[in-house]
């Protein structure tokens, strides 16, 4: 029945014609990105650039700091991700392998972070980053991720899933507690672990809001306000040129490790779509 | 430093006091292992939601320091203020826009592509990179699509007899460019959170559908469709709280306008605490929305509780 050529004539048809628009627009900025500035006011658009050039991406890199911003991203991302796995560690291993007082309420208040959306307490985040005298730092945009719920919920579950007579075996073996949790659990949690970062690190990279909120110059901004900045001062002007080509060259790098690895990314968020 | 101490708890603290002092550590282990998260999720998540509330009973200027208790005079502000229920109004029509295009047509895609058919990765990798780049880059890429006069989407538009239009300076028009943004950038999340759903149906399901005669529209509203809604109804409050959390293509998009036209909750939020200063307003607002999504999520449980339990 599914291989009927018809079916699949018409499956393809659709997939095809669904993924050419999806794609269309990354298509149209890469091109637009090599074109000289004159070239786009055309009241028919010319997909190919006539004398494709890489001067917007060289006026990019000299109307904005892009390294310092790149630098940023890179510290903030990887930043973040490093406190997390130490917090989510310790906090998952907690929850599903040791009996105390007061463990499944404090799990629920654990999950509240799950559950609240994190853009409702912009303001009051604000207020505290600003206190701790942390206002335009680099730290001010990852202080309020240093844990996550969702690390933790996640790694609780393959912690879980670890026998209890194995836990036993290694205790006699002088492999109890703490050295335990080093030498069997971490390892055997290693695709939890990359499902969690890659995750973890693509939203970010890509993260916009909060970033904007506490900061307030290049020392502490990153790629994705660079880009917001950069738009903002242009806009009078016009200049899709090389906004495009900023643009290009923030989503460069992610875009392509995405290509190259793309069924780990898929089956990453496939799993941060199942713990919320 | 909590591995420090974590290590001293497993034993291999000194022995001298070890009698007395030892079951404390062994009773404080998984406090001491806990703490890190909790101290951070104390300070930006908890104590944050607490103080919302709080604050929202004052009036409270970041230029003027001192802080006056108004009790729910910024909710009445609220409710008196015309923005507010624009604002209201145009996320629920954002989320009624947004939700329902992007799941259906993630299902759709999902249901196409969960065959085994050639192409596969690359139809799958199509689909899903928008999900991988920053909202702000897929602002902009839309920015310069829905431009008049050049935009691709004009051009496009007039061969199917549209005129030239100008979507973000619109009142009517803008919030359905952020509409459309916002199923572009999600479509394909959605899309594979609905194959992980759909993965876990058993095969002999189908097989059996097949042997009773059930063409393909049977098996998906028979088989298929029963199998994923709870997925859908998780999924789809989901989505709206994410609508409601919409702020980076508000921001850089239309700001809002033209008017209030487009303005979002989180971008008001962002006028009131960030432009005007006025801290106590944001909180209250903030506090409205935080009890709209609250209210949603206990929604989102129960309802799958209720599912789960019939199915």
């Amino acid at each position: 029945m599914r291989s009927r050529p018809l079916w699949r004539v018409t499956v393809h048809a659709v997939l095809f014609g669904g993924a050419l628009v999806m794609v269309m627009p990354l298509i149209w900025i890469v091109l637009t990105a090599f074109k000289e500035r004159n070239e786009i006011f055309s009241l028919v658009p010319q997909w190919l650039p006539a004398h494709p050039t890489f001067n917007n991406f060289l006026g990019v890199l000299d109307a904005m700091p892009f390294w310092r911003y790149y630098w940023n991203t890179l510290v903030v991302a990887f930043g973040i991700l490093a406190v997390q796995l130490v917090t989510i560690t310790l906090a998952a291993y907690a929850f599903a392998r040791m009996e105390f007082w007061g463990r499944d309420v404090l799990f629920i208040l654990l999950l509240v972070q799950l559950m609240i959306a994190p853009q409702s307490t912009v303001v009051q985040n604000y207020i505290t980053v600003t206190r701790l005298g942390l206002l335009d730092t680099k730290l001010a945009i990852m202080a309020p991720y240093l844990a996550s719920a969702f690390g933790t919920f996640l790694l609780r579950q393959t912690f879980k899933g670890i026998p209890k007579e194995l836990e036993e075996a290694a205790a006699l073996d002088g492999c109890g507690g703490f050295r335990f949790l080093l030498h069997v659990a971490i390892p055997l949690a290693l695709p939890g672990y990359l499902a969690f970062g890659l995750v973890s690190l693509t939203y970010h990279w890509n993260e916009f809001f909060w970033p904007l909120v506490v900061t307030e110059t290049t020392k502490s901004r990153t790629l994705t306000l660079g880009l917001g900045i950069f738009a903002q001062t242009t806009e009078g002007s016009a200049d899709w040129t090389m906004l495009m080509a900023a643009t290009l060259m923030v989503i460069a790098v992610p875009l392509g490790l995405f290509l190259v690895f793309q069924k780990r990314f898929i089956n990453s968020f496939m799993q941060s779509g199942l713990g919320g | 430093m909590p591995t420090r101490s974590a290590e001293r708890a497993s034993g291999s603290s000194p022995r001298r006091d070890g009698r007395r002092r030892r079951p404390v550590l062994v009773v404080l282990r998984p406090y001491l292992y806990i703490l890190p998260t909790f101290f951070f999720l104390f300070i930006f998540t908890h104590w944050p939601i607490l103080r919302t509330f709080y604050v929202s009973l004052f009036k409270w200027n970041l230029a003027t320091p001192k802080r006056e208790y108004v009790g729910l005079a910024n909710y009445a502000q609220a409710w008196s203020a015309s923005v507010f229920w624009e604002v209201l109004g145009n996320n629920i029509l954002f989320a009624a826009g947004t939700v329902p295009l992007t799941l259906g047509i993630a299902l759709a895609l999902a249901l196409l592509i969960n065959q085994k058919i050639r192409g596969l990765a690359m139809y799958r990798a199509m689909l899903f990179y928008p999900t991988m780049i920053p909202m702000a880059a897929a602002a902009m890429i839309w920015l310069w699509i829905l431009t008049p006069n050049y935009g691709l989407l004009n051009y496009y538009g007039k061969w199917f007899g549209l005129p030239d239009i100008h979507w973000l300076g619109d009142n009517k028009l803008a919030i359905w460019a952020l509409v459309l943004v916002g199923v572009w950038k999600r479509v394909g999340y959605y899309m594979v959170i609905y194959l992980a759903g759909l993965q876990v149906i058993p095969e002999h399901l189908y097989e059996a559908a097949i042997i009773e005669g059930a063409g393909p529209w049977q098996r998906f509203w028979r088989v298929t469709f029963p199998l994923v809604s709870p997925t859908t109804f998780f999924v789809a409050v989901m989505a709206v709280i994410d609508s409601f959390q919409a702020i980076d293509q508000v921001y850089l998009m239309t700001s809002g306008g033209p008017g209030n036209s487009s303005n979002l909750f989180i971008f008001y939020i962002y006028q009131h605490a960030f432009r005007f200063f006025d801290m106590g307003y944001a909180s209250a607002v903030s506090a409205i929305l935080f009890l709209i999504l609250l209210g949603l999520t206990i929604l989102a449980f129960r309802m799958l509780h209720r599912r789960v339990h019939y199915a």
